[in-house]
C-alpha cells in the first residue's frame, strides 16, 4: 500500500507541555487533491497547519508529506506555500519584492523570478500592482499578493488558513473561484483550514471535519458534488444542512463545557 | 435627532470651522509656521524696547553680514556639530545594544534599565560638572555627557521597537524558510527602523541643548563655549548672533535633513491601512 501524498498519523500537539491542542489527529491527502479542515473556531485547525509547514514539532505521531518528515531538518522538508488568514506581506518591500525574498529563500533560480512573479500576479489579476508597497493596496488584492508568493515558490503543497475569513464576501466568493481555477490549472495539494461549511463543500473534493479542541478526527465526507459548481447550488445547501446537523451535537455539545 | 443628521451637522460644523483658512495640509502648515515666526519677532521686539538686555532687531541683523565673515565662527560651529553628531552615533548604538537587552527581561535587561532610570534622572548640567570633575578640561568629557543625556531616551524607544516585532512576520518567515541573516535583515531591522528615526530626531534637538551646557564647563571652543564669552564680556548683540545660529542649525537639520529623510525612508507608510 502506498504512503498519501500527505499523511497524518496520531499527530498530538502541545503547547505547554501539558495541554493538546491535536489530541490523535489522523489525515491523508493525496498529491492532487483539494481537502478542506473544517472545525469550529480555535479546536486546533491552524495549530496542524503550523505542523504540516514545519513551524511546530508535535509531542506525538508524525505528519509527512512527499515522504519527508515535516518535523525534520528545513533543508530536506519539502517546499510549503502558505497563505495565512492575515496576508503577512512584509510592509516596507514592494509586491513583487515580497515574493523575490521568497523566491530567493527557496533557492530557486534568479534568471526565473521574473517570469514567476509576473505569471502569478498576472494570473490573480494583481499585475499592475507589481512595484507597489502592500498598505496602498486593499485587503483582496493583498491576500492575492499572498497566494502569488504561495504559489511562486512552486511548493508542494499549499497551506491556506481562513485566508478569505477577513474579506467582503464578494471578493471572497471571487477569489475563492480564482482559487478553485488555480488549483485546477496546477493540480497542486491544497489544504484549505475553514470554519465555514459552505466554503469547504465549494472548494474542496473531500473535508475532514475535527471536533471542538483538543481536536480529533469527527469525520471524512467526500463532497459529492460535481465541478464546476456555483456558491449558491442547491446540492451545496443540502450537504451543508446534512454536515451541519452532523456536527451541531458534536460542536455544540462541548461548547457548554466550562473551559 | 439620527445619526445621520449629526454625522451631516458635525461635518458641516467641521467645514464651516475650518473655511477661514482652509485648504491644502501643506499651505496651513506654511501659515502657521510664518505666524509662529511673527509672533517670534513680536516677542523679541517687545523684549527689545521693555528691557536693556535684549538687542533691537535691526542691530543684531546689521551685525550678521559682518560676523559671517568671521573665519573663526565656523571653527566653532563645526567643532559643536562633531560633538552632536558623534555623541548622538555612539548615543544610538549604546541606546540600540541597551534596549535589546531590556527588551529580552533577563537579568542583564533588569541592571541596564536601571542605568538607564538612572540616566533618565541624571540633570545635564550635573553630569556636566561630573565630567568636569573626571574628565577635566577635555574632549572626551563632553562626548561623555552628551552621550549619556540622550542614550536612555533612545533605548527606550528601541525597547518599544523591539517589544513590538510582528512575530506573525517572524513566523512567515519561518514558513518560507528565510534564515537568520535574512530574518534580521528584511524584518527585524526595518521595523526597528521607525523607532531608529523618531530616536534620532528627539535626541538631535536634547543633544544641541545639552553640548551647548557640556561647552561651557569642558572646552575652549564651540558654540556654548562662545555663548559663555559674549556672555561674559556682555555682548548682548554677540549672544543674540550665536542664539540666531544655534536656532538655524537646529531648524535647518531638522526641515533639510532629517525630516526629508524619515519621508523617504518611511514612503511605505503612505497610503491605506
Amino acid at each position: 500500500m502506498s504512503i498519501p501524498f500527505i499523511d497524518v498519523e496520531g499527530l498530538k500537539v502541545s503547547y505547554d507541555g501539558s495541554r493538546l491542542v491535536l489530541d490523535g489527529v489522523d489525515m491523508a491527502v493525496e498529491e492532487n487533491e483539494f481537502v478542506a479542515v473544517l472545525g469550529p473556531s480555535g479546536c486546533g485547525k491552524s495549530t496542524l497547519l503550523q505542523v504540516l509547514s514545519g513551524l511546530l514539532r508535535p509531542v506525538a505521531g508524525r505528519a509527512t508529506i512527499a515522504g519527508h518528515d515535516m518535523t525534520g531538518s528545513a533543508a530536506e522538508r519539502p517546499r510549503v506555500g502558505y497563505v495565512f488568514q492575515d496576508h503577512r506581506l512584509l510592509p516596507w518591500r514592494t509586491v513583487a519584492a515580497n515574493i523575490e525574498l521568497v523566491l530567493e529563500a527557496s533557492g530557486l533560480p534568479r534568471s526565473e523570478w521574473d517570469a514567476r512573479i509576473d505569471r502569478y500576479l498576472d494570473i490573480l489579476q494583481i499585475g499592475q500592482f507589481r512595484d507597489a508597497w502592500p498598505m496602498r493596496l486593499s485587503g483582496g488584492q493583498r491576500q492575492r499578493v499572498s497566494i502569488a508568493r504561495a504559489l511562486a515558490i512552486d511548493p508542494a503543497v499549499v497551506l491556506m488558513d481562513e485566508p478569505f475569513s477577513t474579506l467582503d464576501e464578494v471578493t471572497a466568493r471571487t477569489m475563492r473561484q480564482q482559487l478553485v481555477d488555480l488549483w485546477q490549472e496546477s493540480s497542486r495539494a491544497i489544504v484549505f483550514v475553514t470554519h465555514s461549511i459552505r466554503e469547504a463543500i465549494f472548494l474542496a473534493d473531500r473535508i475532514v471535519i475535527l471536533t471542538r479542541g483538543p481536536a480529533r478526527l469527527l469525520e471524512d465526507v467526500t463532497v459529492p458534488i460535481g465541478r464546476p459548481r456555483r456558491y449558491e447550488d442547491a446540492e451545496i445547501t443540502e450537504l451543508e444542512s446534512e454536515i451541519v446537523d452532523r456536527v451541531m451535537g458534536v460542536w455544540g455539545y462541548e461548547e457548554q463545557q466550562p473551559a | 435627532m439620527t445619526d445621520a443628521r449629526i454625522a451631516a451637522t458635525a461635518g458641516s460644523l467641521e467645514r464651516t470651522g475650518r473655511r477661514w483658512w482652509s485648504g491644502s495640509a501643506a499651505a496651513s502648515d506654511r501659515l502657521f509656521s510664518a505666524l509662529g515666526l511673527l509672533s517670534f519677532v513680536a516677542l523679541w521686539w517687545l523684549g527689545s524696547v521693555t528691557s536693556d538686555f535684549v538687542p533691537p532687531i535691526g542691530e543684531v541683523l546689521d551685525a550678521v553680514p559682518s560676523f559671517l565673515t568671521e573665519e573663526d565662527i565656523y571653527g566653532d560651529i563645526t567643532d559643536s556639530l562633531t560633538r552632536v553628531v558623534g555623541s548622538l552615533a555612539i548615543a544610538v548604538l549604546l541606546g540600540f545594544w541597551a534596549a535589546y537587552l531590556m527588551a529580552r527581561r533577563g537579568f542583564w535587561g533588569l541592571v541596564v534599565a536601571r542605568y538607564v532610570d538612572l540616566a533618565i534622572g541624571l540633570p545635564s548640567t550635573i553630569a556636566a560638572l561630573l565630567a568636569l570633575f573626571i574628565f577635566k578640561r577635555s574632549e572626551v568629557g563632553v562626548f561623555v555627557v552628551v552621550t549619556i543625556a540622550c542614550f536612555p531616551f533612545v533605548a527606550i524607544t528601541l525597547r518599544q521597537g523591539f517589544l513590538s516585532l510582528d512575530r506573525r512576520l517572524t513566523e512567515m518567515g519561518g514558513v518560507y524558510r528565510l534564515g537568520a541573516v535574512a530574518q534580521i535583515r528584511n524584518v527585524s531591522i526595518p521595523h526597528l527602523v521607525p523607532y531608529t528615526l523618531a530616536s534620532v530626531r528627539n535626541e538631535y534637538a536634547h543633544a544641541w541643548r545639552v553640548v551647548v551646557i557640556a561647552e561651557l564647563f569642558a572646552v575652549n571652543s564651540g558654540i556654548g563655549w562662545r555663548f559663555t564669552q559674549a556672555y561674559d564680556r556682555f555682548l548682548l548683540v554677540d549672544v543674540s548672533l550665536w542664539l540666531l545660529v544655534f536656532i538655524s542649525i537646529l531648524l535647518g537639520t531638522e526641515y533639510l535633513i532629517l525630516r526629508p529623510l524619515e519621508r523617504w525612508v518611511l514612503r511605505w507608510r503612505e497610503g491605506k491601512l
